[in-house]
């Protein structure tokens, strides 16, 4: 009876110890439909995916990564996005030439586009991020850098990378009109046609500029960047006067193509905004709007 | 009628602890005659309703930032109260373009240095804090602030000022050597920093990094203010002189552990120090603590003693710290202040854009409510399914008699 042989072979003499440990066990594992279903997977095991197809496997040239559609890449059209749009206007004005290839933040090495992968030397492919292309067109074509020459340009810089990207990222991300018929199509539509991972890609979208915004202050007051903006266009009209580009250069340069980045897109009929206030502040100055036609004859 | 301005309370021997409302009070001091405006450290955001300061208050009306009460100063006066009136147009672009230029640079190293860098926060702001602060403010708003000042610098790589992130890197790297099993447990020597010691390396490592940042902000001004007496013009301060005084000062006058910002200004701007001293003792004077909350008293500047804030009040910040530290409360909270915001009459909204941001705030709090809808269903099906397969019964206790009895049947085809 007490013998180990005994107890396994006459289990109902000792009901009560046998009846303990199978209820804890029910309790801990998983149950059996739950299993069988986890059974089924993985469902289908897929092969490997190919490489992504090189579209421009034969050109030599140097690549501009930014984020356009695929017909606008080919024929050299300005990026939509503002950032893209000022290097891609700085490399042509000082005459570099380059393709462009549409791209997103995930293909680039440094998370941010644009960035560009020189032709030369031959056989590199390391690619120069953004922080680091002046001075590869510098080397590249032995202009100068702009910023040495005049002690406004990284003053004057200040308006566009703060108050005009801000009141920018509101237009654009927060005021929902504004986005579904702008942002949504450009940014979140072309990466896929799941509605579940668009909606989700949106509020992603919406959530960073918000969160952006509030980094510099504790709620986003629409007048005052607004109001701002206004300020920072008076300021960039009085500093412009009547030349023809930014600080008086004979050649567009580094500060006009960051000022036309901005200028061209706001104005630009074929972004389809639905709501275009900064349009309004910035009509009032012609020297501007003048400055932005120049300068797209460069495309 | 008085203006009351409320700003963040006195801290480093300057009014103010905060960079604009220093700016903002340098502005009512250079231009509002005395008696006609009061200076409340109230040291509390919650009570402008835009949740800022500097606040301007003037009966019901609330104006909140330096610019925007710079502007209310020259409707409220009918142009006679502005400082940049005589500005020509080149001056006028200069002074917003080096005003937007100061308080986006300025703010950064300001952070970097009072906020970011552990030995200084630790050790001099948040004990500043401490002594402006209400019960439980002081255990609830320098964190906060300490984070938004993070969150600001964190594009710029700079976090080996910070210990705490020093030292969750390091405890990161310590635990990928331990889990690739390249080293073995018993080996691994615990990374024995002392605080000393890191806050000793750590500004050295930086040097060229802060150099530079510190560089871009000096090397303009110091060149536009060149010889002349103010930054714009001979012929007097303007507001930009008080955005300047404001944030410079902070970056000058707070005696800190580890004083790189003052070291590195006192070195690269020497004109553009002593102009900031000269001012900012023009202006302020040496502010204690004290002066804040006795009224009247003998310092230059127009103090009020804020009122004591009553129990209401303390309750309602208990509350509200407690229901934003909580996961779903807090997103149901932020669209209701969302929807508030967008409702209300003086938000500076045109109508438009105020119904689609409320119905924005809407939708969002129905996707909240939505998704606790879900999670609660889910758990509901899960705990009914776990009652279905018998996984735990709930007459656990009375079916246990029964149970015993039919053991004996089902036990036997075991063996």
């Amino acid at each position: 009876m007490t013998s180990d042989h005994d107890g396994r072979g006459i289990p109902e003499q000792r009901p009560e110890s046998r009846r303990e440990p199978r209820r804890t066990w029910d309790f801990f594992s998983v149950p059996a439909p739950v299993k069988r279903v986890f059974d089924c997977f993985p469902l289908l095991t897929y092969p490997p995916n190919d490489l992504p197809q090189c579209t421009w496997p034969t050109r030599r040239g140097n690549r501009l990564f930014v984020f356009s559609d695929a017909a606008g890449a080919q024929r050299g059209r300005p990026s939509f996005n503002p950032q893209c749009l000022k290097w891609q206007a700085y490399l042509k004005f000082i005459g570099i030439e380059f393709e462009l290839v549409p791209s997103n933040n995930h293909a680039s090495p440094s998370g941010v586009l644009p960035f560009l992968l020189p032709a030369l030397p031959v056989g590199t492919s390391t690619p120069i991020p953004l922080n680091k292309m002046q001075k590869w067109a510098i080397e590249e074509v032995h202009c100068e850098e702009e910023q040495q020459l005049d002690l406004r340009f990284e003053v004057y810089l200040s308006l566009l990378d703060n108050r005009v990207r801000n009141a920018w990222l509101y237009h654009l991300y927060l005021n929902q009109e504004n986005f579904d018929a702008v942002a949504q199509r450009l940014y979140v539509d072309p990466s896929t046609n799941n509605s579940t991972v668009r909606s989700i890609l949106s509020s992603q979208l919406q959530q960073a500029a918000r969160d952006e915004l509030l980094k510099s202050s504790s709620y986003i007051d629409v007048g005052a960047l607004e109001a701002e903006a206004a300020e920072s266009f008076d300021a960039l009209s009085t500093l412009l006067g009547d030349n023809t580009h930014f600080f008086d250069r004979p050649n567009p340069g580094l500060f006009d193509a960051s000022v036309f980045a901005y200028t061209h897109l706001i104005l630009d009929q074929k972004m389809g905004w639905r709501y275009n206030r900064l349009e309004k502040l910035l009509s009032r100055h012609e020297n501007l709007i003048k400055h932005r036609e120049r300068l797209l004859k460069f495309f | 009628m008085v203006l009351e301005l409320h700003v963040w309370g006195p801290g480093f021997s300057l009014p103010s602890i905060d960079a604009q409302c220093l700016a903002t009070i340098a502005y009512f001091s250079l231009l509002v005659p005395k008696g006609s405006w009061t200076l409340v450290a109230s040291s509390d955001p919650t009570i402008s309703p835009t949740q800022e300061l500097p606040a301007l208050k003037n009966g019901s009306i609330w104006v909140s930032r330096f610019r925007n009460i710079a502007d209310y100063l020259r409707q409220y006066s009918n142009g006679e109260w502005d400082l940049d009136g005589d500005l020509t147009a080149l001056e006028k672009a200069d002074s917003v373009a080096f005003s937007s230029f100061v308080e986006s640079r300025a703010q950064v190293l300001i952070d970097l240095s009072l906020y970011v860098t552990s030995g200084n926060y630790y050790n001099s702001t948040s004990p500043a804090y401490g002594s402006i602060l209400q019960w439980p403010n002081q255990w609830v708003l320098p964190p906060q602030l300490h984070a938004a000042a993070k969150a600001r610098t964190e594009s710029l790589g700079l976090s080996s000022l910070d210990l705490e992130a020093v030292r969750e890197q390091q405890k990161r790297e310590h635990s990928t050597a331990v889990t690739a099993g390249r080293i073995p447990q018993n080996f691994i020597r615990r990374p024995r920093d002392t605080v000393s010691s890191l806050l000793g390396k750590t500004p050295q490592q930086h040097q060229f990094r802060l150099d530079a940042l510190t560089g871009d902000l000096f090397g303009p001004l110091e060149e536009l203010l060149g010889d002349k007496t103010h930054l714009l013009s001979e012929r007097g301060p303007s507001s930009l002189d008080c955005l300047a005084v404001g944030y410079l000062s902070l970056a000058l006058v707070p005696e800190l552990p580890h004083a790189w910002l003052r070291d590195l200004m006192l070195r690269k701007a020497p004109r553009l120090s002593q102009f900031v001293e000269r001012l900012r003792r023009e202006l302020y004077g040496t502010v204690n603590v004290s002066d804040a909350f006795a009224n009247g008293g003998n310092s230059p500047l127009p103090w009020r003693a804020p009122e004591r804030a009553r129990l209401a009040t303390i309750g309602s910040t208990l509350l509200n710290s407690l229901a934003d530290a909580t996961p779903i409360l807090k997103d149901i909270r932020m669209n209701n202040r969302l929807r508030e915001t967008a409702e209300s009459a003086d938000s500076g909204l045109s109508e438009l854009e105020s119904r689609s941001l409320s119905a924005y705030a809407q939708a969002q709090g129905r996707d909240t409510l939505l998704s606790i809808a879900t999670v609660v269903g889910g758990l509901t099906a899960l705990a009914g399914y776990m009652v279905h397969v018998g996984a735990f019964s709930p007459q656990d206790v009375g079916e246990h008699k029964h149970d015993e009895h039919e053991a004996s049947e089902t036990t036997i085809p075991e063996s």
